[in-house]
């Protein structure tokens, strides 16, 4: 407020003071340039301008000149004349008269009963009372894997191998050949092992259902087997042929100073080199176990356990006629000569290329006695 | 004389000298084998090969490419085989008595090769084949040679496969046999029904009733030589015998009024067991065919049914009520004490006693499903094999290894299918009929 009438005040001191003083500082007018003109008459001033006027009058824009036609082209002919040809018409013919179709039969109507009347209450339906909101925590654990429904059942559950993978029980990884190794390499494919399950999945046990028991293999530990009661090697002495004149006491005597002074000259030496370690045995053992197919054995072969004995050639391979059954226990001849007959099939088959065996203790495994226990087998 | 008895005692005692002598300084060590112990395998289809039979004359060699399917198909369809496709063969087998070009089958994987030859003279034909194990070079068994008119070259082909399926497995087959069915056609409330027989596989089915009455659960006699049914033609279910044979049929004497169904042969096959209603009741009786004396098995006010002999004929599993619920019974032959097998969730039915004797298969409902399943005869290891909208009535394969059923789908256009099914519960598969199926019942190996 203030403020508004300072201002008021101070305008209006300066206009009474204007007003009272504005004579004492008038200022002395601007000095103003003076030209002299003469007047002169309408009739000068047209004699003044007919004077500058040219003698002969310019030409105007709207003057028009002709341009000459360009030169027609030579050689050219005159349009052809286009025959008009008529096409022929053929004489369309008559369209088929299309008799009036038979008016539809008249639809039976059928009165269709009203649709029963929802019945509708006033009253407002119960809301229910939502959920209280809990906070969902991560599982801490994966779900469980479901066991893979697979034609081929195997100890450890294998899953589908890459479809450019030759199958074969050992996975190995291709090798390609490269410029720029510094070691070459033998190129190789691919190969992965067979896809199996560890347990028959029946219709009635879903794929997606829980399994009921753990799809982990179980647990394998490398078995000794029971040493066998070993029978001592029965050297027989070579039959000499004894002069027909003497007596059967002079054979003995002569066998009996044979036996003495010569003992048998084969006699078993210490395999030589280090001894198998259990690694090398499990290498051995899980390649023909995956050969070793029971699936078409008989309930009664699956009870029974045989033993086997092979002769193996320093590259790994076993000979085909040294596979011989040593004993069997659990089942019929009958049961015992079907295991047998699986089990050389799998010493066989997957020792065809030679089973993976250090070859610096051929001593050790130069003969092998293998003991098919169809036991665990018989569960899956 | 003595002197030279004396000079062998002597060598005698420088022997017992010598030897620990020498013992001491060599101290032979015995040669041990490596030994392991393999008890983790493999199951699976076992690689097998069966090129064409070699035709022994003209005109065979279609004959000797349809046997060789046949014994295939068969091999392959019990689940336990698996056929390397003839793309894949490298050598040819066109002389039966060649030898065996083994290192050609190991390099295509095949375990078993089944070589053949076949003869059709006039209207007779000869087949004969050997099975080889390729790996290890050596033929299984010796060779078989079989003969039969062209008519039954089926049955030839499936004898072969028998044959190389016993020899590996080292039990019977199941392909020569036959099986005796319900043949279903119409929509569910207006179907007919009559009895008819095929192959095991479904060929050549033919039909031994017709349709103009109702007929249930067929059964196989021990031999395959009749059939007991359940027929409506009198209005009430009455119990029928039917010659397979010659078509003939007879009822068995029961009391008019009397409501009897569910039998079943004994092994010996002359008796028969089966339910006969009175009243809310059901109960066991069994018969003698020849004499036509009744004998009842069971007087509980509950409701027995669907007895089945073992295959010894001392004991009969059957269904029954009594706890409330249907379960699985087991009781002597002539009545007596009966003992609950059945202990789990649902309810059991149908059992039917394996020719093995171990295994009872059945079937059960539980949480709105139908299973065929196995079970030990005290109950233990119950499998279920099935899981369907309605899966019933199973039969038992002569080798007791495979399990015939029928499967019924849901809905007034349902249709009912019959399935086999492997004893493991693998290799489940749908048995192809002109018309829907059911209640199979599986006759013993033909002779």
């Amino acid at each position: 407020m203030h403020v508004g009438q300072v201002i008021s005040g101070s305008g209006h001191v300066v206009l009474i003071g204007w007003v009272l003083l504005g004579g004492l500082f008038q200022s002395d007018p601007l000095p103003i340039e003076a030209t002299e003109v003469s007047v002169i008459s309408g009739a000068d001033f047209e004699a003044l301008l007919a004077a500058r006027q040219p003698a002969t009058p310019e030409t105007g824009p709207e003057t028009e000149t002709e341009i000459a036609q360009p030169a027609q082209p030579e050689g050219v002919e005159e349009p052809p004349v286009v025959p008009q040809v008529s096409e022929p018409v053929e004489d369309a013919a008559a369209p088929e008269v299309v008799a009036t179709p038979p008016a539809d039969d008249a639809p039976e109507v059928t009165e269709l009963t009203a649709p029963p009347e929802a019945e509708v209450s006033d009253t407002p339906p119960e809301q229910q009372t939502p959920p209280e909101e809990t906070a969902v925590l991560v599982p801490n654990q994966a779900e469980q894997a479901v066991p893979l429904p697979s034609d081929r059942v195997a100890p450890e559950p294998v899953a589908q191998p890459d479809p450019e993978a030759a199958l074969d029980p050992v996975q190995q990884d291709a090798v390609v050949q490269s410029d720029t190794g510094e070691t070459p390499q033998e190129p190789q494919e691919a190969t992965a092992p067979e896809a199996a399950a560890d347990q028959i999945v029946t219709e009635a046990e879903k794929p997606a259902a829980a399994p009921r028991t753990s799809v982990r293999p179980p647990a394998r530990r490398p078995t000794r087997p029971a040493a066998a009661p070993a029978a001592d090697p029965v050297v027989e002495p070579e039959p000499r042929t004894a002069e027909s004149t003497s007596s059967d006491t002079d054979a003995a005597v002569q066998a009996a100073l044979e036996a003495a002074l010569n003992p048998p000259s084969d006699a078993p030496a210490a395999p030589s080199g280090p001894p198998m370690s259990a690694g090398e045995k499990d290498v051995l053992r899980v390649a023909v176990s995956s050969c070793w197919n029971v699936g078409s054995l008989s309930s009664d072969a699956l009870k029974t356990t045989v033993t086997l004995g092979v002769s193996m050639t320093p590259d790994g391979k076993p000979v085909s006629g040294s596979v011989t059954l040593l004993g069997s226990e659990g089942g019929t001849a009958a049961a015992a000569k079907q295991a047998y007959e699986t089990a050389r099939r799998a010493i066989i088959r997957c020792g065809a290329r030679g089973y993976d065996l250090p070859a610096d203790k051929y001593e050790q495994w130069k003969e092998i006695e293998m003991t098919f226990n169809p036991e665990r087998m018989r569960i899956k | 004389m003595i002197l030279r008895v004396l000079i062998a005692c002597a060598v005698m005692l420088v022997t017992v000298s010598v030897t620990p002598v020498r013992a001491e300084s060599v101290t032979p060590v015995p040669k041990e084998p490596l030994r392991i112990v393999i008890d983790e395998g493999v199951i699976e289809p076992l690689p097998f090969a069966t090129p064409d039979f070699v035709p022994e004359n003209a005109g065979s060699a279609k004959m000797g490419a349809d046997l060789a399917r046949v014994v295939a198909a068969d091999l392959q369809g019990s689940g336990l085989f698996r056929e390397i496709p003839n793309s894949a063969v490298i050598s040819q087998v066109s002389d039966f008595g060649a030898p065996v070009q083994y290192a050609d089958w190991k390099a295509i994987n095949a375990e078993a090769l089944v070589v053949g030859a076949v003869n059709v003279s006039g209207g007779n034909l000869t087949v004969k084949f050997r099975l080889y194990d390729v790996f290890s070079g050596a033929e299984l068994g010796s060779g078989l040679q079989f003969q039969s008119t062209t008519d039954g070259w089926r049955r030839l082909a499936h004898k072969v496969a028998d044959a190389v399926y016993s020899r590996i497995t080292g039990e019977s087959g199941y392909f020569d046999s036959r099986v005796v069915y319900v043949s279903q056609s119409g929509p569910k409330d207006k179907r007919k029904k009559r009895l008819a027989i095929m192959d095991y596989d479904g060929a050549n089915v033919k039909y031994l009733t017709d349709s103009r009455a109702i007929v249930l659960a067929p059964r196989f006699s021990p031999n395959g030589d009749r059939v007991l049914y359940t027929s409506y033609e009198t209005g009430f279910p009455r119990i029928y015998v039917l010659e397979v044979g010659s078509v003939q049929r007879r009822v068995l004497e029961s009391a008019e009024g009397v409501m009897s169904f569910a039998p079943r042969f004994s092994p010996n096959g002359q008796t028969v067991v089966y339910s006969q209603a009175s009243g809310s009741n059901t109960d066991l009786f069994t018969m003698d065919i020849s004499s036509g004396r009744t004998q009842r098995l069971t007087s509980a006010p509950s409701i027995e049914t669907a007895p089945s002999y073992s295959p010894d004929g001392t004991q009969i599993v059957f269904e029954s009520d009594r706890s409330g619920a249907p379960q699985l019974y087991v009781m002597p032959a002539n009545g007596g004490e009966a003992r609950r097998i059945s202990f789990g969730e649902g309810r059991y039915g149908t059992p039917v006693w394996s020719p093995r004797g171990d295994l009872v298969a059945f079937t059960k409902q539980s949480k709105g499903r139908f299973h065929i399943g196995v079970m030990r005869l005290d109950g233990k290891e119950e499998r279920l094999l099935t899981a369907s909208f309605l899966d019933e009535a199973p039969t038992w394969s002569p080798n007791g290894r495979v399990i015939m059923f029928h499967r019924e789908t849901q809905g007034a256009s349902g249709s009912s299918t019959l399935y086999s099914v492997d004893i493991t519960g693998r290799n489940l598969r749908s048995v192809r009929t002109p018309e829907g199926g059911s209640e199979p019942s599986w006759s013993p190996l033909q002779k």
